[in-house]
């Protein structure tokens, strides 16, 4: 019978002293300790992680000592080592997303850290291995209940993926105890793509930055906590997993989603959903100024901007161009959730009304600061709350057809374009120097053209565009808009990945 | 406007489910649309409900499958209830008398291969043991009503399609114990 050649780690093992060789044992015996997962395979692959990342130390140069240190088991907590036992029902704003998906097409949305230096995937590994039980709602799989869907505790190996394929695609929630969430690394690049029954963009960016503060652990730049970092080994708070949108103020009136229909971009849908991907990286200083020459937010001016751009991009004469801009309401209310707790609100502009930004400016602020007052969201809180009590009986084969239809028709035409602006990221100054930048990118809707999201890291804005056609129309004139006002952004993205 | 590409090309893929659903659906639709219409227009039997409910079977098991929950045991579940369907159908449509003794046949058939699935493998089917546990309980009062109602014509099968999933509803809560009422908790939860 041929002899089976040793593995790398066994090639490694065997090189190393009797003392240094025990030490790994007894790592290991520490490591199976805490790893009864009830898949054998699943513990293979989380033994064969922790192998890699001492394979990768040692081709580094770090210590066996220092590498076990960084590596310890005690990382793993409880989380291997019991059952799955936990469930979470859907929050409010959360309930809508399972019901409104279909084949191809998920609210997805995904964060991006750009490093300094090229990312080692065997850490990236160990750092998610690790990130995870402090994030119990994300090591969730979704089910379907009779009355709605839930998230149910799964306890797996979470496993890091290189970026081969389109951003924001569909993640295959479908099979047993499948992720609603994937981590990426692509050279510089550490990315989570989120399905948004998970969390929102505050949420995801707390797990983003748990995971990049973890990642920098073990490669041994320092430990890093504070700025939304969370302690790994600290145990989950209730109030990080609730549904805050109980909080809301009582009001005696309650919004509604319903609207008419928004005039769309021009241009044929694409058969590949994102088509293409742009960031502008703009001064973040220069872009605060601009805004500021013109009385408004960044928010403000960059709404001011797509509604010209979106004038550009379309054939149409008449009608409402509605943008939506989702509303952080931990701004409002005091919540540490890392689940959904987020409103939206929608601007609306004539098209007649759009000449130039300076002239429609003004109307943007003030519909703003009307619409996402705390008076409005309260009231549209109560909207959903009332809306989700009034349904809560009616079965889920009857829910999901009626909501997907509804939200084909409704919902998604109501709005021709998203800006989600996710503000300033900070991270604690040890952390920040190995950081480039960020972006934020939005899945495409139904019909929305385009889809536009950002985030400010350090002196760099990065306004990121998610396209669903190929027409460059809008994506050109916001960059000569931008440009124009003395912004000239850096633009990187995608190439097109289809029509 | 120059833009420096940072996204690796998109790798090649096989065909997308998306994909075959857009391309199937307007063949389906079409025999949707034309099934109750020939039925009408030649008369006789109304064969279109057979072969409508036979077009949704393989649109909702092939073309277009769950998005959530897609495992054996609610596959194996989904087949045995629309094929159970299917054969009633064809029972009081087109050729009556036989479904009475085949469908609880098909039924203890479909318990007994997801009962397989769900035995040899509880730690990670417990969390999608819900189809299953609906097939038992629908089971049961079938049989049930069927003794109650039909006492003088109680065929065999019915009697073996009660006793096995009385069987396995006994079997689930013995092994799952406390697991099983979370389960059915998680399910019902209207919150």
């Amino acid at each position: 019978m041929k002899k089976r050649e040793p593995t790398a780690f066994e090639q490694y093992k065997s090189a190393l002293l009797e003392a240094q060789e025990k030490m790994i044992s007894d790592f290991f015996t520490k490591v199976g300790e805490h790893n009864a997962l009830r898949s054998k395979r699943e513990r293979r692959r989380i033994c064969a992680d922790f192998e890699n990342a001492l394979l990768y130390y040692s081709s580094a140069g770090v210590n066996i000592e220092d590498a076990v240190k960084r590596l310890a088991p005690e990382n793993l907590g409880g989380f291997y080592a019991r059952p799955p036992a936990a469930w979470y029902a859907l929050d409010d704003a959360a309930k809508v997303y399972p019901l409104s998906m279909k084949h191809g097409t998920m609210a997805v949305f995904r964060l991006s850290v750009h490093l300094k230096k090229k990312v080692i995937p065997e850490l990236l590994q160990m750092a998610l291995t690790f990130t995870i039980k402090r994030f119990p709602s994300f090591a969730t799989a979704l089910k379907k209940g009779v009355f709605w869907h839930y998230l149910d505790a799964s306890k797996r190996r979470y496993a890091v993926e290189e970026e081969r394929d389109v951003p924001c695609r569909p993640l295959k929630i479908s099979r047993s105890g499948s992720p609603s969430f994937r981590v990426l690394y692509y050279e510089n690049r550490i990315s989570v793509e989120y399905f948004h029954v998970l969390t929102d963009g505050a949420g995801g960016t707390v797990f983003l930055k748990t995971l990049v503060a973890e990642y920098l652990r073990l490669l041994g730049e320092g430990e890093f906590k504070g700025d939304g970092i969370l302690d790994i080994n600290e145990a989950p708070r209730i109030s990080e997993t609730s549904n805050d949108f109980s909080m809301a103020d009582k009001t005696k009136n309650t919004s509604g989603f319903i609207d008419r229909p928004s005039l769309q971009l021009g241009g044929r849908l694409s058969d590949i959903k994102p088509c293409r991907i742009l960031h502008f990286k703009m001064d973040a200083k220069r872009l605060v100024m601009v805004a500021r020459e013109k009385n408004t937010t960044v928010t403000g001016y960059i709404l001011a901007l797509m509604f010209v751009a979106g004038k550009f991009a379309t054939d149409e004469m008449k009608g409402n161009m509605n943008i939506q801009v989702p509303v952080n309401m931990r701004k409002e209310y005091p919540s540490d959730t890392l689940r959904n707790f987020s409103m939206y609100c929608g601007i609306k502009l004539d098209l007649e009304d759009i000449a130039d930004a300076d002239s429609i400016v003004g109307e943007i602020s003030r519909q703003l600061s009307e619409k996402t007052s705390r008076q409005n969201m309260s009231e549209m809180m109560n909207g959903a709350k009332k809306l989700v009590a009034s349904v809560r009986y009616v079965p889920l084969f009857i829910k999901a057809p009626v909501a997907r239809i509804i939200y084909g028709f409704l919902g998604d035409k109501v709005f021709g374009n998203t800006l989600s602006n996710l503000g300033v990221v900070e991270f604690p100054e040890g952390l920040s120097k190995h950081i480039d930048s960020m972006d934020f990118v939005l899945a495409t809707a139904l019909t929305h053209r385009a889809s536009c999201a950002m985030v400010t890291f350090g002196d760099t804005a990065t306004l990121s565009i998610s396209k669903m056609t190929a027409d460059p129309s809008f994506e050109e004139k916001l960059f000569e808009l931008l440009y124009n006002d003395g912004l000239a952004p850096d633009v990187e993205g995608s190439e097109l990945y289809g029509y | 406007m120059d833009i420096k590409i940072v996204y690796p090309a998109r790798k090649k893929r096989k065909i997308q489910r998306d994909q075959i659903i857009k391309w199937a659906k307007w063949p389906i639709a079409a025999a949707v649309f034309a099934c109750p219409v020939v039925n009408i227009c030649v008369g006789g039997p109304a064969w279109s409900a057979v072969a409508l409910f036979s077009i949704w079977i393989i649109w909702s098991l092939g073309i277009s499958p769950d998005l959530v929950e897609y495992n054996r045991i609610s596959q194996v579940i989904k087949l045995i209830v629309n094929a159970s369907i299917l054969l009633i159908l064809i029972d009081v449509l087109l050729a009556p008398g036989w479904a009475a003794d085949v469908v609880p046949i098909v039924c203890f058939g479909g318990l007994s291969a997801a009962g397989a699935l769900f035995f040899t493998d509880i730690d990670r089917q417990k969390q999608n043991a819900m189809p299953l546990f609906a097939l038992i309980i629908v089971s049961m009062v079938v049989s049930a009503a069927w003794i109650i109602l039909w006492r003088d014509e109680v065929r065999w099968t019915v009697i073996v399609m009660g006793a096995l999933a009385f069987a396995m509803l006994v079997a689930c809560v013995a092994i799952l114990g406390g697991g099983f009422f979370r389960e059915i908790k998680k399910r019902f939860h209207t919150a």
